[in-house]
């Protein structure tokens, strides 16, 4: 059947070799299914404990892409995610008009580079891990509403991009296990991305506008307005900084990333959180070790004592050492060990467990 | 090594040819105005990073049929990566709507039929199977 299709397709180009340029609709996708057992329940998992996940890694994409003419195309992605029942989001929706071979202008649904592994961040196929390390990869959503432009260079053997974006974005925010109503406005940032060899770069800035509705009752941020202006959440300014640095000669790859997340608002708690990997490639099996952490900092004096009394603050750091096994060319096993360390959760001391876990991950 | 090679051969005559170590070409028609092409550029070009050929004309790459000896060669030589690697460097840009990776569109003489009929297209074949009707830009 694929031999068919491709013959058609050679003998369609052949016979008219002008219009060679994809212009047929594309089809991609991908499927990532896991299960987790921690073996006890001194620290919290995302959709795992003692008793297993077997839910929250599984998650299902289905892109679809149709060059419009030669400078428009429009891309939608759907992802239905274990961890949200299932229930499938537009991830990506947006037309790409290419105003020169350079410069991209999008809009629509985008994904928020927040990250470096953002754009591809369900795409288990394209890193090691079975997910990426929750300690930096926090921010409890991805996409945004808006505009974007993406400026490419090269110049000798440096290339990278400048992306700017502009939106908004209206949607649940979740935050230390509760769910919120949030309004982001005035949604904007800036990236760089550098590549220069085995070596590439990348330097990110965001704010928003941060209004907050609907604090389910029993969440440490219900009612913590009445405590004074400074825990307002009306849309002051928060901002997120990112740096990251990495390395690949096809043997040996290696990341840091260094973030920062500024709150305008007292109700919710700024932190840093950073994380360095290493994976040695032995063919088509991958080794890898990742040390990741993040802080959560109280404000000084009264506000301080008031977010520690409600209930606000984590600290806590993960080693996680995994294996990647490469055992087709669009599909990847791993199995990973995590060692999970609260030294702070929810404003008290903590405590530690491990988590197992293995993954499935195809693309198509 | 050699007696390797030469059981090797007799044992599989089926693809010995393909075995039989040759030189691979990188092609575009014989209409195309560029003449010679260093690796850094074809490399680009493969990798969605180029889209244009020095001489500022359009450039479209194909690749061969997945499984090919001389695909496989290309990848480790020109762009030096192995076939999981390019997967999932294109997986990064696939699901982003950032580029699309080049068509697989056949063997030797399917990719040489599409390179000889289009200047837009480049592409890689066994040097045993270069004619007239497409130019070599690169060799390796």
């Amino acid at each position: 059947m694929k031999k068919l299709a491709l013959s058609a397709c050679i003998a369609a180009s052949v016979a008219a070799p002008l219009t060679f340029a994809d212009d047929d609709l594309r089809i991609n996708g991908f499927l990532s299914v896991g299960a987790s057992m921690a073996d006890s329940n001194d620290a919290h998992f995302d959709g795992s404990d003692n008793q297993g996940g077997f839910k929250n890694d599984n998650v299902l994409g289905l892109q679809f892409s149709k060059q419009i003419n030669d400078s428009t195309s429009a891309t939608g992605q759907l992802v239905s995610r274990g961890a949200d029942d299932y229930s499938t989001e537009a991830a990506w929706a947006f037309v790409t008009y290419a105003a020169t071979d350079d410069l991209d202008v999008r809009m629509g649904r985008l994904r928020i580079p927040f990250f470096y592994y953002s754009d591809f961040l369900e795409v288990g196929y394209a890193y090691n891990w079975v997910r990426p390390p929750s300690e930096v990869y926090r921010l409890p959503f991805s996409s945004v509403d808006g505009i974007d432009l993406t400026q490419r260079f090269s110049s000798g053997d440096i290339d990278g991009s400048v992306q700017l974006y502009y939106g908004r974005y209206n949607g649940d925010f979740k935050y230390d296990g509760f769910t919120y109503g949030a309004d982001f406005r005035n949604f904007t940032g800036i990236t760089l991305n550098t590549n220069m060899g085995n070596f590439g770069s990348r330097l990110s800035y965001h704010q928003a506008e941060l209004i907050i509705n609907d604090a389910p009752a029993g969440s440490p941020v219900a009612g913590i307005g009445t405590f004074g202006p400074d825990f307002q959440m009306t849309g002051q300014t928060t901002t997120f900084v990112e740096a990251a640095l990495t390395y690949d000669n096809g043997t040996s790859s290696m990341i840091a990333e260094w973030t920062q997340l500024d709150y305008g608002t007292a109700a919710f708690l700024d932190d840093t959180a950073w994380l360095v990997a290493y994976a040695h490639r032995l063919g088509d099996i991958s080794l890898h070790a990742t040390y990741s952490e993040q802080k959560d900092e109280y404000e000084s004096g009264a506000n301080g004592a008031i977010q520690k009394a409600v209930g606000l603050g984590v600290e806590e750091s993960s080693i996680i050492l995994g294996m990647r096994w490469d055992y087709d060319s669009s599909t990847a096993l791993k199995f990973e060990a995590q060692y999970n360390d609260e030294t702070m959760y929810a404003g008290v001391d903590g405590d530690s467990a491990m988590l197992y876990s293995v993954a499935v991950d195809v693309v198509f | 090594m050699k007696l390797f090679k030469h059981s090797c051969s007799a044992l599989l005559i089926s693809v010995a040819s393909t075995i039989a170590v040759a030189d691979t070409s990188v092609i575009v028609s014989a209409s195309n105005s560029n003449s010679t092409l260093d690796q850094t550029t074809v490399s680009k070009i493969f990798l969605g990073k180029a889209k244009r050929f020095p001489d500022g004309s359009q450039a479209l790459p194909v690749d061969q049929d997945e499984g090919s000896t001389v695909r496989e060669a290309f990848n480790t030589s020109v762009l030096g990566k192995s076939d999981s690697q390019l997967k999932s460097y294109w997986s990064r840009l696939i699901f982003t709507g950032k580029g699309t990776p080049p068509k697989p569109s056949g063997d030797d003489a399917a990719v040489k039929d599409l390179v000889a009929k289009n200047p837009n297209i480049i592409g890689y074949i066994d040097s045993s199977a270069v004619d007239a009707s497409v130019k070599v830009v690169h060799t390796f």
